[in-house]
């Protein structure tokens, strides 16, 4: 009897341990399962982002070359010492705050006016403007520094030849290296790229905005303008905070190529940003800690702004759901 | 409308970081080993050199080049087995970033003003230290010894002179001829410079003369010429704060805003002159191929003078131009590295470079030679001018440390914001080589 029990219990039992263990393991799969997914991206997140960015903020203390066969040496705060001694850098401040500000008008009020002016044409004058209007923003910055530095070249340029012929000028001018027009110059070219960018992601907002909204203020017999005032802006206002935020943040990335390309920063100096100057800390003088320092710093300023931009647009962006 | 606006703000914040993390991306290190003697080379299985050049990306200069390049594979190499690769670098930052990144950079066309930096955070290595003695000594014969000190420091050769111009004065001679002077007799002094360019202007309406603020080296020579010095004679500290240098530029200053020298970059000015729009041009011989060129085109005859002088001294030149740094890896890459240096360096290789670019022959007896330079020295008397110099020339600065880039720049903004705003000549020298004499080693 205690042995057919034995026998009649114990393979009930057994089978039940696997029926419990299977359970158990897709229950374990179960809650496995969410990370599995999240797997890759977090992999090539910590591997593309997070590690380079925890050794940047490394090398922030340390000299190195990056020549293969040398390594890094401590230094402690004597990078930051440096940066803050270094004249070219204190400039590359002033110059990052005039690209950061004057690029807010080429990357939301004209766009802005463009994509409501454009917003009203027929279907095919529309796309034939906003194409326009995008082109500047699919050319190579290479063959546009080209023909800039053409345009604006101080002997056989056709903006000095127009503006000697029109009596609006005595001597030519040489844009790229009088320290009055340079970064002037680089604003302008990198305004104009800007500009189609922008137009497009107003002219995209424009269209998710319910036209009933306009055809009930006309009938209270509001004018185009107090439309635009009291409709389109505040239900762009996503758009434009989303815009505000792009400008800013991307500002001394977008002006960086013609920097380089027409003016190397100078003349002296007095072109460069923040960005250009880590990249020539870093490439040109191959002092990986001072550019690694001034990256820090740069992270840690425009950290800030963009949490201050997300506080903004929580507080003042309207959604029409 | 919201989900768009929030996640292309956390598109942007991510991939600010990733910029951000690529300043300090890590590099493979390798350790490149020191070859005490030369190893053997095999012609079946040839060995491949690198070598990065700034000639190779200039249009005046990259079909010589290349030539040069060519030729040398075609022959000594193809004997010996040494294949070289060019690399055209336009910025020299290419060759830097390919060492960072763990690349074999063998042989670089090197500018003088750096060449102690990249000695001491690239690498490179001392002729002395890994070609032999007595085949170093035997190659070294008949080169211009003023040329050979250039690329010495603390006793060591770690560049070999290679492309090598001093400054001259480019000169338009229809637009001279135009303004009632004689392009065969052009003027010597900065005095006579200003009076000519003023006429040129007033007769032409081109402009009468142009030297580039930004032009990095001819400025070193205007100092000197006027007994002035850049850096003192130990290299410890910047010495272009003296009245000598200050008078120098003073002189610039004025040229430049009485209407004495065109505005503009060195590359703008380049242009102007090669369309025909500028009387004088000072810069390099390295640009005579494109200057005869662009005047054969534009219908108008190139002529040539010595650097300005002040007074009654004799200028003294700076040289522009480069050496050949090394920084073979092993004995073999080594022994093809000195195969290269020695035809690039040799008769064949100054001949092609003179005459195919337009440098100067630092071989000086090539110039007389009837196998070599003699014919083509006859038909550019520019290059009798610049071989004259030779004899006046001092090495252009090699800024000291691991800050020479940083030295190199602070000093040439100076000089930018000296000549070209209205800042006192004086205090923005001063204030230059005090910022230079903080970052001395």
């Amino acid at each position: 009897m205690s042995q057919s029990l034995d026998n009649t219990i114990a393979p009930s039992l057994s089978r039940g341990s696997i029926i419990v263990r299977r359970r158990l393991s897709a229950k374990k799969l179960r809650r496995f399962k969410p990370y599995l997914y999240l797997l890759p991206a977090v992999a090539l997140l910590s591997i593309w982002m997070y590690r380079p960015l925890l050794y940047t903020f490394y090398l922030a203390f340390q000299k190195w070359s990056m020549v293969p066969g040398t390594s890094p040496v401590f230094v402690g705060f004597d990078n930051f010492e440096h940066l803050f001694h270094n004249k070219s850098f204190i400039d590359s401040i002033g110059n990052t705050i005039f690209y950061t500000v004057g690029l807010l008008p080429f990357s939301i009020l004209i766009p802005m006016i463009l994509a409501v002016v454009t917003d009203r044409m027929e279907s095919k004058s529309k796309n034939f403007y906003r194409a326009m209007f995008f082109i500047p923003m699919i050319l190579a910055p290479v063959s546009v520094s080209a023909i800039w530095r053409w345009l604006f070249h101080p002997s056989n340029g056709l903006v000095n030849y127009l503006l000697v012929k029109l009596h609006l000028i005595k001597e030519p001018i040489a844009y790229f290296s009088d320290p009055s027009f340079a970064k002037w110059i680089i604003l302008l070219i990198t305004g104009w790229k800007m500009i189609g960018f922008s137009t497009i992601m107003f002219s995209a907002a424009l269209t998710g905005i319910n036209r009933e909204y306009y055809e009930a203020a006309s009938q209270d017999g509001a004018g185009s303008f107090r439309q635009f005032v009291h409709i389109t802006i505040p239900l762009l206002s996503p758009m434009i905070i989303f815009m505000l935020t792009m400008s800013i943040l991307f500002s001394s990335q977008w002006t960086f190529a013609y920097i380089d390309m027409l003016t190397t920063g100078g003349p002296y100096g007095s072109s460069t940003n923040i960005y250009y100057e880590m990249y020539r800390f870093a490439f040109s003088s191959l002092n990986v800690g001072l550019s690694s320092a001034a990256a820090l710093l740069f992270f840690v300023v425009f950290g800030v702004i963009a949490l201050g931009l997300n506080m903004l647009s929580r507080k003042f962006a309207f959604y029409d759901n | 409308m919201k989900r768009l606006a929030k996640g292309a703000l956390v598109l942007m914040t991510m991939s600010s970081m990733v910029w951000l993390s690529a300043c300090g991306s890590e590099s493979k290190a390798t350790t490149t080993g020191t070859a005490a003697e030369l190893g053997t080379l095999d012609p079946a299985n040839p060995t491949k050199v690198t070598f990065y050049s700034y000639s190779l990306a200039y249009p005046t200069m990259k079909a010589g080049m290349e030539q040069l390049i060519k030729e040398f594979n075609d022959t000594v190499g193809k004997e010996k087995g040494v294949v070289v690769e060019g690399v055209a670098d336009s910025t020299m930052q290419q060759y830097k970033a390919d060492i960072s990144a763990g690349k074999e950079v063998d042989v670089v066309q090197h500018t003088f003003s750096t060449l102690d930096s990249s000695r001491l955070s690239l690498g490179f290595k001392a002729y002395d230290d890994i070609f032999p003695k007595d085949e170093l000594d035997e190659h070294l014969k008949g080169i211009s010894s003023n040329a050979l000190e250039l690329g010495k420091i603390d006793g060591k050769m770690y560049g070999l002179a290679f492309t090598f111009s001093t400054p001259i004065v480019f000169i338009n001679g229809k637009l001279f001829e135009d303004a009632g002077l004689d392009p065969s007799k052009p003027p010597k002094t900065w005095d006579e410079i200003k009076a000519d360019s003023l006429q040129i202007k007033s007769k032409t309406g081109k402009d009468g003369f142009g030297l580039a603020p930004n032009n990095g080296w001819v400025t070193e020579g205007l100092i000197l010429s006027n007994g002035g010095q850049v850096l003192a004679k130990d290299r410890k500290s910047a010495d272009f704060g003296s009245d000598a240098s200050i008078a120098a530029i003073s002189m610039w200053k004025d040229l430049y805003h009485n209407g004495g020298s065109a505005p503009g970059s060195d590359a703008e000015l380049m242009e102007q002159f090669m369309a025909g729009n500028l009387g004088m041009y000072v810069s390099s011989t390295s640009l005579h191929s494109g200057m005869k060129k662009a005047s054969e085109a534009g219908g108008w005859k190139l002529y040539g003078a010595a650097l300005p002088q002040f007074g009654d001294t004799p200028s003294v030149p700076v040289n522009s131009g480069s050496v050949l740094a090394v920084r073979p890896s092993d004995p073999v890459k080594t022994a093809a590295v000195w195969e290269f240096v020695k035809f690039v360096t040799g008769d064949r290789g100054y001949t092609i470079i003179t005459s195919q670019i337009g440098y100067l022959p630092l071989r000086t007896e090539l110039a007389d030679d009837p196998n070599g330079l003699k014919d083509f020295v006859e038909q550019n008397p520019l290059y009798r001018i610049n071989l004259d110099q030779l004899t006046r020339i001092q090495p252009v600065a090699i800024w000291p440390g691991d800050n020479a880039t940083e030295m190199a720049k602070v000093f040439t903004d100076a000089i930018v914001k000296s000549v070209m705003a209205d800042d006192d000549v004086k205090s923005t020298l001063t204030a230059a080589q005090n910022e230079i004499n903080g970052m001395m080693p």
